[in-house]
């Protein structure tokens, strides 16, 4: 299949291998270790009962060091050992049998596990998880539009993260960052400040989690001691040595060198993703900004090569690899069915004094990405208008071998969001994306998604009045009969109050689960590493990063807006359909009505054509949603915001969604990201790039756009000179992020018919990439159905 | 439709012609059966700077050639066989107008490349490429695109039940292609294999 034309060396190859080869499995000795310090402990104050549980589990877990690893350190007990979270989620045993039995996504489950998770695991979490606090305090409004599938919670299976790191680690060890917190605890006025205690107590917490990443890292030394005592090789014994005064250096030390700086970063990932299952696990975002300094020291000095450089980012690749998705069930799996944690490397972009921050680390990593062909990490450029060409054709030549990565973003504009919302210039600078499309500022915002908020079904209550047809449920709101609306303003009117109601029950929901995680789950660790939690003696869970930020993510813009098209264009300005017929059409999902459901589909205004009729309903919609959500208040002292990007949700909420009035039929997946509906645009990529930069994409954190081209529009310098001035263009015309899947349609089907030959095939999904053959079927064929540009407008 | 809606739809792309360096190409059939349009739409375009390219045979009244070559940027002027008789066989008319056009056009300065549609025993011959390059060299016009024939449209043909009276005839190799574009290249010719 993919034939691999790589340079990395043999000992790469070998551990590149051995992850592509193992399975994902269920290590129950997170669960276990924590559930066993539950029973025990009786410290009061959670944020230092929440320290101590993870110190507990980062000295007693097994340590394991590979053969022939240079980059160590897992987060279970071996490679793809993927640890569960019952403080959160605790899994019943009809759930293990799921993710062990299911067709896509699974997990091992192995006896001994079921055996710890029946007798230790579920007597004790029930009632006690955040899953069940949080279910336990929705209300019957929030529950019944969560069912409807108007809108998905991220928070009741993992921790919010949704953050990435910044450059803190480079500069400061561990003890480093005691010492800041020991000034803090000084600096404490329990006298004039009520929170004293309560802040002395998180500083506190943070210190303890400080220690147990410490001993962690000093564990790794001696099992490397140990190992070097009996290793027979010589060459093989004296890395052992190496590591092992790596291990002792870094994270308690600020590292010295390229190679303690990855180091670092690993046990700080590791500790991000032991204490709490954080959304997007973690990341080290500007990786070849941080790296660049030691990387050029280290060369000038004469004590490392590139190529010593590329097999250290190699084995730290597979690190990353090595660590699966949390395991998911329930509607969490459903909206986002992959291994992927989304950690995602951001190359290029400016530096903090907004000067072109590409440099050599950027192509060694680049490089390292075309080499290693792994789902994880994911990787972007970060391209500003002050990035060479150079930068984006390099991109471009990994992008049209066609597996999905990486993922190219306008760097001046993610720059933009940030400063709309608030943020400092140079703290904009230092941002990028995380997850998918997501905009932060790295080391200094916590930016929670909260849920996918499905735009279509919102219609569809709306011209059912209330009731959604699916289940005959009302739960919206009575905005009357749609048969009555006299014009489609009155429609959309509608709508907007729908539209209201919703968001106004999913913002209810979030501030009571906000509350939940700020008080009862807090992430010392986590909070050491974000600007300004120790400042400000606040966890990073409540309100102690320099920023917060919450976000709702709306999925299917292009399905709602070109049923809001239809209508209009049919119903209200042509009469040629009258209401009743369309609302009956729905209703039987177009049975016997085939006539009128292909004109639906293909005589109707359709987003994504460069067409103002269509796109100017798409901006209408954008902006509705924009007012209802933008700059409420959260919890925390920050605002709501909204993104569009649905990773595999527009596939669960389609499931969800009957017939629309855009000739879609019923439970068929709805759009994703921003792209128009799969098969409606039909001038080109120019017309596709033109109707999505109509929206206003500065007053969003982020948008995602797909588009799917065939490996032979990317042939030859000629064909990447034309998709880098296509991607130029659309960032001159203020897009967020472009992404292509190069691949055919013949390839998919054959990797469909035959999954086993096509194991290795990765395609993009939605923000991230994923194997092809792990995809649920439906999504397979969403992606093939995807629009395939033959050709570019002969005008390019 | 009208040149106002087609500049309208052209100019949709402007963001993209800034960025490529690209612009407006119009071919055909042959654009110049419709000259009055074509030659109100390139003027449309130039007047907005939009960058011109004409993809013509160039059989056309020289007038107006003339007259269009003012709002053309560059043209892909196809050459299909230097042998008159043979143009007549092949295409129903001699080439004769068709050189005298190329001849006033590289007079007058246009931004030429000559296009050759290679097609096997009918113009691969090297009598056909020797008379092409002696007939291009004093002209000054040095850039050429072989185009190898290719059978894209044989299915068209056969599904409206016509004949292309090509059949039989197979696209030429790869090699083929290099052995007649390094002697034209010899002679001191820009080559580009495909379009």
């Amino acid at each position: 299949m993919c034939g691999l034309e790589t340079e990395m060396n043999e000992r790469v190859a070998r551990l590149r291998k051995a992850t592509l080869e193992t399975k994902p499995w269920l290590s129950i000795e997170r669960a276990a270790l924590l559930t066993d310090f539950c029973r025990q402990d009786k410290t009061v104050s959670v944020p230092i009962r929440r320290a101590r549980a993870f110190q507990y589990l980062m000295e007693n877990k097994e340590i394991y060091i590979g053969k022939e690893e240079l980059i160590v350190g897992e987060r279970g007990l071996a490679p793809k050992a993927t640890p569960t979270f019952p403080e959160l989620c605790c899994h019943s045993l009809a759930d293990l049998e799921i993710l062990h039995s299911r067709e896509k996504i699974s997990y091992t489950v192995d006896d001994n596990a079921r055996q710890v998770q029946k007798n230790e695991i579920i007597p004790y979490w029930p009632g006690r998880s955040m899953r069940d606090l949080i279910f336990a305090r929705m209300t019957p409004e929030w529950k019944s539009a969560y069912e409807a599938g108007i809108f998905t919670e991220f928070m009741e299976q993992r921790a919010p993260g949704h953050t990435v790191l910044g450059d803190v680690i480079y500069r400061k060890g561990l003890l480093d960052l005691k010492a800041d917190i020991e000034s803090a605890l000084l600096r404490l006025d329990y006298f004039c400040d009520p929170q004293a205690s309560a802040r002395s107590d998180e500083l506190r917490a943070m210190a303890i989690a400080a220690d147990a990443v410490i001993r962690f890292a000093e564990r790794h030394a001696e099992k490397a001691e140990e190992l070097a005592a009996a290793e027979a090789n010589p060459g093989r014994r004296a890395e052992l040595h190496k590591i092992a005064a790596v291990c002792s250096q870094v994270p308690a030390h600020a590292p010295r060198d390229f190679w303690e700086a990855l180091q670092s970063y690993w046990f700080t990932h590791l500790g991000v993703v032991t204490e709490l299952n954080t959304w997007d696990s973690f990341c080290p975002g500007r990786f070849d900004q941080h790296l660049y300094p030691f990387y050029r020291k280290e060369l000038e000095e004469g004590t490392l090569t590139r190529d010593n450089a590329k097999e250290l980012l190699e084995c730290l690749w597979v690190k990353f690899n090595n660590q699966p998705a949390p395991p998911k069930v329930g509607v969490t799996d459903a909206e986002s069915a992959t291994y992927t944690d989304f950690a995602n490397i951001n190359n290029g972009g400016l530096k903090p004094d907004g000067s072109d921050g590409v440099n050599d680390v950027t192509y060694l990593i680049l490089d390292v990405i075309d080499e290693m062909r792994l789902l994880q990490p994911s990787s972007n450029l970060q391209l500003s208008k002050k990035n060479p060409d150079a930068f984006l054709k390099r991109g471009l030549e990994i992008v049209r071998q066609g597996w999905g990565q990486p993922s190219i973003f306008n760097a001046d504009m993610v720059i933009e969001e940030l400063l709309r919302q608030g943020k400092s210039a140079e703290d904009a600078r230092r941002g990028g994306i995380s997850g998918c499309v997501e905009t932060g500022a790295f080391g200094k915002e916590a930016y929670i998604l909260t849920g996918y908020f499905n735009l279509p079904k919102v219609l569809e209550i709306t011209l059912n009045n209330g009731v959604d047809p699916r289940t005959g449920k009302k739960i919206g709101k009575e905005t009357g009969d749609a048969r009555a609306f006299s014009s489609y303003e009155r429609l959309f009117a509608a709508f907007r109050e729908q539209l209201h109601y919703f968001v106004d029950v999913k913002v209810r929901g979030n501030n009571v689960i906000e509350r939940l995680y700020a008080d009862y789950m807090p992430a010392p660790f986590l909070s050491l590493l974000v600007d300004d939690c120790i400042a400000k003696g606040k966890d990073y869970n409540g309100g102690g990063p320099k920023y917060n930020t919450t976000y709702i993510m709306g999925v299917a813009p292009a399905t709602c807006s070109d049923s809001l098209a239809a209508i209009k264009h049919h119903v209200f300005d042509r009469k040629t359909i009258t209401m009743d017929d369309l609302l009956e059409s729905l209703a039987h999902d177009f049975e016997g009505r085939e006539k009128l459901r292909l004109s639906l589909w293909n005589k109707t205004p359709k987003y994504g054509n460069d067409d103002d009729y269509a796109d100017g309903i798409f901006v209408n919609l954008f902006d509705a949603f924009f007012d209802e959500v933008d700059g409420r208040r959260n919890t925390k002292g920050g605002c709501y915001r909204i993104n569009y990007l649905s990773t595999t949700c527009h596939v669960y909420f389609g499931s969800l969604t009957g017939a629309t009035p855009d000739g879609r039929r019923a439970w068929e997946p709805l759009s994703d990201g921003i792209s128009p509906v799969q098969g409606a645009d039909h001038k080109g990529p120019t017309a596709v790039l033109k109707s999505a930069a109509k929206m206003d994409h500065a007053r969003t954190g982020g948008t995602l756009l797909n588009q799917k081209f065939t490996p032979r529009l990317l042939e030859g310098e000629d064909g990447l000179d034309k998709v880098a001035h296509l991607v130029r263009s659309y960032f001159r015309l203020d897009g967020h992020h472009i992404q292509f899947n190069v691949v055919t349609t013949a390839t998919l089907r054959a990797a469909q018919a035959d999954p086993e030959k096509y194991r290795d095939l990765i395609v993009r999904v939605a923000g991230y990439s994923d194997y092809f053959c792990d995809l649920t079927s439906a999504l397979q064929n969403e992606i093939i159905t995807r629009t395939e540009h033959e050709a570019f407008a002969h005008s390019m | 439709m009208t040149v106002p809606q087609v500049l309208a739809e052209v100019l949709k792309d402007e963001v993209f012609f800034d960025e490529s360096g690209g612009g407006i190409t119009i071919s055909g059939g042959e654009p110049l059966r419709q000259a009055v349009f074509v030659e109100a739409l390139l003027a449309a375009c130039k007047a907005r700077r939009i960058r011109t390219v004409l993809d013509t045979c160039g059989f056309a009244d020289p007038e107006v050639m003339r007259r269009v070559s003012e709002h053309v940027d560059l043209f892909l002027y196809d050459l299909k066989l230097m042998n008159s008789e043979r143009h007549l066989l092949f295409t129903g008319v001699k080439n004769d107008l068709i050189l005298q056009n190329l001849k006033m056009l590289a007079e007058r300065g246009s931004a030429i490349i000559i296009r050759v549609p290679v097609i096997p025993g009918v113009n691969d011959d090297s009598d056909n490429f020797d008379a092409l390059s002696g007939h291009l060299s004093p002209l000054g016009l040095l850039d050429i695109h072989l185009l190898p024939y290719h059978r894209l449209g044989s299915d068209k043909y056969r599904r409206l039940h016509l004949s292309s009276g090509m059949e039989g005839v197979d696209p030429p190799t790869t090699e083929q292609m290099e052995t007649i574009a390094a002697r034209l290249r010899r002679d001191g010719f820009h080559v580009r294999i495909g379009d």
